[in-house]
């Protein structure tokens, strides 16, 4: 654990997340939150927890965004709030 | 805007909660913390006994899998049922059964016809798509020494063929892997999991006690077999996380009419 | 101590690979031009980092006996070059041919326009 690598980390985290609750066309969120999971990824291999990250490198960041992805195409891409 | 300003409080005021509660808390690999040393005057922790004797006991190099698929094994079996679940969820919710031609674009598939840049993502996806799927492989088998297991290997595995639904046609992908064979690759994998832990019943020992199927993997010790039977674990997990990672995605791609597609 | 340097000066020049890579993506007009530079930046840059690497886990092999563990590391890192010479590229074509689907125009050279016009009329239908 690398204490000024784990301040940025958590720092592009909260930035991350803040801008995909924000942001109102859907598709650049689930972009958005396609990094949110690499950075928790980045965050829990820092950790030691390779097994997790691995777990959040491909369901957090590779399929979900798919599965977002599919969904907002077949729905509709502005957000209402 | 007054909803706004409630929930903002809201949310900083449990933030805060959480952030003062996380004082409290020992130190990150603190070795004398509760959970890794065990309540003084009390039992040993739990996580002492894994560091010390996982090995032991399985021949799994990756204290990971070993607590996962062996010591928490019903934890497992009940996840991947919760996989199972949500698979057969979506397909309970989005699936259209009845034939209706009204989906069906009336304009060839433009998927298939060849347009430049689809040859370019074609091709690369025809390279990488074996490469995805031998790593997938090799995630799997590999899981008693490196990083991975039965979920990851199974996710990219899935993966792979939601590659080939977006680099083709959802058409293309389900010839390979076709609706029945899906849902019954869905069941089998809860089938070899669950019906694997039964195995041990018969011999008249515990439910998921792999080290009872001594004789039926030809092993010398007990920890050999636990060893076998935690890969013979992952694989059923692989297999239904695989199917239903792809019938998400092919049931959302194309509105349950499984044509069409992205 | 040949390879050390070798990795060094191949880690450093791709550095520099993404230092350009990074001024071409704020300074550049259009999205084409920028996403050439991200494109082919990042691509040439991390080959150059990732084959450094591999060449200085080549250096600690002294042996094949005892050394096969770092030469594995090697061959990994082969194996990752040639992904990322794979699908990098791919990426980036994709992502301009997205793009151009959407309808973002790119800008044009005075005295170019009948060209990029024919060109734009072909292709966009």
């Amino acid at each position: 654990m690398i204490v000024p690598f784990d301040i940025l980390i958590l720092i592009f985290l909260v930035v991350a997340a803040v801008i995909s609750l924000c942001v109102k066309d859907l598709l650049a969120a689930t972009m958005v939150f396609g990094a949110y999971g690499f950075l928790i990824c980045l965050l829990w291999a820092t950790m030691g927890a390779v097994d997790v990250a691995f777990t959040e490198a491909t369901v957090g960041a590779g399929v979900s965004t798919v599965l977002f992805v599919a969904t907002i195409l077949n729905t509709r891409r502005k957000s209402t709030d | 805007m007054n909803a706004k300003l409630s929930a903002t409080f809201a949310v900083v005021f449990t933030g805060a909660v959480l952030l003062y509660a996380v004082s409290d808390f020992p130190d990150f690999g603190d070795p004398r913390s509760p959970a890794n040393h065990g309540v003084s005057g009390g039992a040993p922790s739990a996580s002492v006994y894994y560091i010390k004797n996982a090995y032991h006991d399985t021949s799994v190099p990756n204290l990971v899998t070993a607590i996962l698929a062996d010591y928490r094994g019903y934890d497992t079996l009940f996840e991947t049922v919760v996989i199972f679940t949500a698979g057969m969820a979506i397909f309970a919710i989005l699936r259209v059964l009845r034939r209706d031609d009204s989906g069906i674009p009336a304009a060839p598939d433009p998927a298939i016809d060849g347009d430049h840049h689809r040859i370019v993502v074609g091709v690369t996806c025809r390279i990488a798509v074996p490469l995805v799927q031998i790593f997938a492989l090799y995630v799997v088998a590999h899981g008693h020494h490196s990083p991975g297991g039965g979920f990851q290997g199974g996710v990219m595995l899935g993966a792979s063929f939601i590659l080939i639904a977006l680099s083709t046609s959802l058409r293309h992908a389900l010839g390979r892997l076709s609706e029945t064979s899906f849902i019954r690759l869905a069941c089998l994998g809860i089938l070899i999991y669950a019906g694997f832990a039964f195995l041990p019943l018969v011999v008249g020992r515990n439910f998921l006690d792999y080290g009872a199927l001594r004789a039926l993997f030809g092993t010398d010790g007990e920890e050999m077999a636990r060893s076998h039977g935690i890969f013979v674990v992952e694989i059923g997990i692989a297999l239904t996380v695989t199917s239903v990672m792809f019938a998400i995605f092919a049931n959302l791609s194309s509105r349950g009419r499984l044509h069409g597609g992205l | 101590m040949i390879l050390t340097i070798a990795s060094i000066a191949l880690i450093v020049a791709g550095l520099v690979f993404f230092l350009g890579a990074a001024v071409g993506l704020t300074r550049f007009p259009d999205f084409y031009c920028r996403t050439h530079a991200a494109g082919k930046g990042d691509t040439l840059s991390s080959l150059l980092v990732i084959s450094g690497f591999a060449l200085y886990q080549l250096g600690e092999v002294h042996d094949l006996s005892h050394g096969w563990p770092v030469l594995l590391v090697f061959l990994k890192l082969l194996a990752v070059i040639f992904f990322i010479s794979l699908t990098s590229p791919t990426s980036t074509s994709t992502l301009a041919d997205a793009g151009w689907e959407d309808g973002i125009d790119p800008t044009i050279e005075p005295g170019r326009e009948n060209h990029l016009q024919e060109d734009c009329g072909k292709r966009r239908s």
